[in-house]
């Protein structure tokens, strides 16, 4: 298929009104990011090994903290993760889960409080998807450094975030608090 | 509420979905030799259980469907005209 160029006049604008592209425009963009972050993660991983995971984690962190500096701050874990789930959005849709069994979505214990976190729409797990790479790999670090960030960003504590389970349709997360450390 | 049906003719009865399910959802029948329910409660729908199953014996209800904005619509709109 012969690629038909656009021709147009352009004037420079602070804020452009066109994006000068349509929705099979916004799709191939979309197929050729997620093809180059599951390359570059791949890549990574063969050259890094398992330091791959801190890097990404990192870039993810740091992602998270920025995302979330506007945010309400609140000691509140069950308000946090709703203000976070509007600033992650739809494309990293989540919700608190618990087992039918259990009373509250949150565990205490010690000085730490456990939450569980069912991802249901993540454009990593899209991504990996697209380019045929196994879950639980760099990218998704991505995504639990993101969470942390975000934590971390409006608690202002310590956070971690570990995956208890991977599916095609969602994945379970583990978010751990740690009371009076930063 | 989640609600899990399970094809008896179709399901093997290889017990992957048993083992792969993090939550206990399913259990084998020994007597049938099937796949049964026996927690839908617990069901996060993750749907390992339909990747893992080789009989796509699994039918979900009454879930979260994930986007699938991986899937090339150019490529799907050549395998239905082809299929």
């Amino acid at each position: 298929m012969a690629i038909q160029e656009v021709t147009g006049t352009f004037k420079p604008e602070l804020i452009p009104k066109e994006t000068g592209g349509d929705l099979d425009d916004y799709e191939d963009a979309l197929h050729v990011l997620m093809k180059f972050m599951g390359s570059m993660s791949s890549a990574l991983e063969q050259v890094s090994g398992r330091g791959a995971n801190a890097i990404v984690y990192q870039a993810g962190k740091r992602m998270g903290h920025d995302a979330a500096k506007m945010m309400e701050k609140t000691d509140n874990l069950e308000q946090a993760m709703d203000e976070m789930g509007e600033v992650l959005g739809h494309e990293f849709y989540y919700r608190m889960w618990k087992p039918a069994g259990q009373e509250n979505y949150t565990i205490e214990k010690g000085d730490e409080t456990i939450v569980k976190l069912l991802f249901m729409d993540c454009v990593v797990r899209q991504t990996l998807r697209r380019t045929g790479l196994p879950q639980k790999g760099p990218l998704c670090y991505l995504l639990y450094g993101y969470m942390v960030g975000a934590v971390e960003e409006v608690m202002g504590i310590k956070g971690k975030v570990d995956v208890d389970h991977v599916g095609p349709n969602a994945c379970l997360k583990t978010l751990t608090i740690k009371w009076g450390g930063k | 509420m989640v609600e899990i049906l399970v094809d008896e003719d179709a399901c093997v009865g290889c017990g992957s979905c048993v083992d792969d399910c993090p939550n206990d959802v399913y259990k084998m029948n020994e007597e049938k030799w099937k796949t049964e329910v026996v927690n839908a409660d617990d069901c996060m729908a993750c749907l390992s259980c339909h990747e893992i199953c080789p009989a796509q014996a699994m039918t979900h209800k009454n879930i979260h469907v994930a986007k699938r904005l991986y899937i090339d619509r150019r490529v799907n709109d050549v395998l239905e005209r082809i299929i």
